[in-house]
């Protein structure tokens, strides 16, 4: 009868081996043991440490190739598709549009903290890694670098605002993720770019460029008026308020005057 | 020589710590610090972000851009710290402890020597230059390897440094130990 389960009394060892390094202890949860019924299945791959669980083709995320940018294309109608989901998602308690637009941001903004990090040791050179560390370097690798992976083109325009030296403006003229959205009337003010909006502060703040925020903005409709009469040229455009922090601003002028 | 390396988030948060000894020139890649260097390394290394603050946004090379490698930044006592800022404003520090005969206090007589060195002036005769083009080169590997596997784990959707969430894959362990090996 005991030698029914001999797999079962090795594996589950009453307390797990301790750490060799001094992590702090709240780390223990990720840490626990297989549960009882995958038992049999960890007794194969014996050299694994407490709790940690291999693929079952062996290749851990440190074992993949950070630089696959070959078939990394996404079809647009699974983006389409997942993108709905996660409207659908963020509006779900949604008091207003301002806080489904900040619930997009949200979304976004993890991805812009991790896309500046890719992107850059992507860059022509990755043994010379450069980070921007003024406000013009930044934008430009939003409006070109970051844009370029996203959606496969440059930004349409990056503008200073004329009123408020801290605000600068990136312009698409069609943004992607809104390609299939119609908007019903009484949302009429819902950008769904919030969500690029968002990708767009991961990046600033991580890079040390806090913001007060990116909104997205639609302006297609303002421009019918420029141009005279009929539709405007591009009715989806938007734009990307970006308003950097005071002290951004008192860095980059002190960096200036510095002859940087 | 004896390392003791630290990731830091950008807030200030240890996120992983590894302790090594050299692997070059006979060194059998274990740590060799004094019960006391041990628990000052951490207070030395969270004092020199203080240091990496002041110079990260410093002169910038071209166009408004620096290297991520800000290469020595920091000496206390007979430990110098090197610096790596990744673009995302996470640091690697690497604290290193040269040996005694390297910092030429193994006769006793340090004080002139020990003056020399934090002059980064003599460079011959052995002594540990934390400056020389050699020591530069392999932190720098060093600190490339890392980055990559760093760029792994940040990758990961579940994983916030911003948050404080700690490194615990015994992978990326392996990942650093083999890193540390090749090069230190």
């Amino acid at each position: 009868m005991s030698t029914t389960f001999p797999i079962r009394q090795s594996s589950l060892p009453s307390h797990p081996p301790p750490r060799p390094q001094s992590l702090p202890p709240q780390s223990s949860h990720y840490n626990r043991p297989a549960p009882a019924g995958t038992s049999t299945a960890m007794s194969s791959t014996p050299s694994s440490g407490p709790g940690l669980r291999y693929p079952s083709n062996k290749k851990t995320i440190y074992d993949r190739n950070l630089n696959r940018s070959k078939n990394a294309e996404l079809s647009r109608a699974a983006f389409a598709y997942l993108f709905i989901e996660m409207i659908a998602y963020a509006q779900r308690g949604a008091r207003d549009v301002g806080d489904l637009e900040q619930r997009l941001n949200n979304q976004g903004y993890p991805i812009g903290v991790r896309l500046l990090d890719l992107l850059l040791s992507r860059s022509s050179n990755p043994l010379a890694s450069i980070r921007p560390t003024r406000i013009l370097p930044l934008l430009q690798f939003i409006a070109q670098t970051l844009y370029r992976h996203l959606f496969g083109r440059p930004a349409d325009a990056l503008e200073r605002s004329g009123t408020d030296s801290a605000q600068y403006m990136l312009f698409d003229n069609e943004p992607m993720v809104n390609t299939y959205i119609s908007l019903p009337r009484e949302m009429s003010s819902l950008n769904c770019a919030a969500f690029v909006a968002g990708i767009i502060e991961g990046v600033c703040d991580g890079a040390g460029f806090p913001t007060e925020g990116v909104s997205a903005h639609s302006v297609g409709e303002q421009e019918e008026g420029k141009d005279g009469k009929g539709a405007p040229l591009w009715p989806g455009k938007t734009v990307f308020l970006i308003k950097f922090k005071k002290e951004v601003l008192e860095r980059e002028e002190i960096l200036a005057r510095g002859g940087g | 020589m004896s390392y003791f390396f630290t990731i830091f988030s950008p807030t200030d948060t240890p996120l992983f710590t590894h302790e090594f000894g050299t692997s070059r020139s006979g060194g059998d890649g274990i740590a060799r610090f004094t019960a006391s260097e041990r628990s000052l390394a951490p207070f030395i290394l969270h004092s020199s972000l203080d240091i990496v603050e002041e110079l990260q946004f410093g002169p910038s090379s071209t166009s408004g851009s620096a290297p991520m490698y800000l290469k020595h930044i920091d000496k206390y006592a007979n430990n110098f710290v090197s610096c790596w800022i990744t673009g995302a404003n996470v640091r690697f520090l690497l604290l290193t402890r040269p040996r005694d005969e390297a910092l030429g206090l193994a006769g006793g007589g340090g004080a002139g020597a020990r003056g020399s060195l934090a002059g980064g002036r003599v460079t011959g005769s052995g002594l540990y230059d934390p400056r020389s083009p050699a020591t530069e080169e392999a932190v720098k590997n060093f600190f490339v390897d890392v980055y990559e596997a760093w760029l792994k784990t940040v990758m990961n959707p579940f994983f916030h440094a911003g948050n404080g969430d700690v490194v615990k894959s015994p992978v990326f362990r392996q990942r650093v130990a083999a890193a540390a090996k090749k090069y230190l």
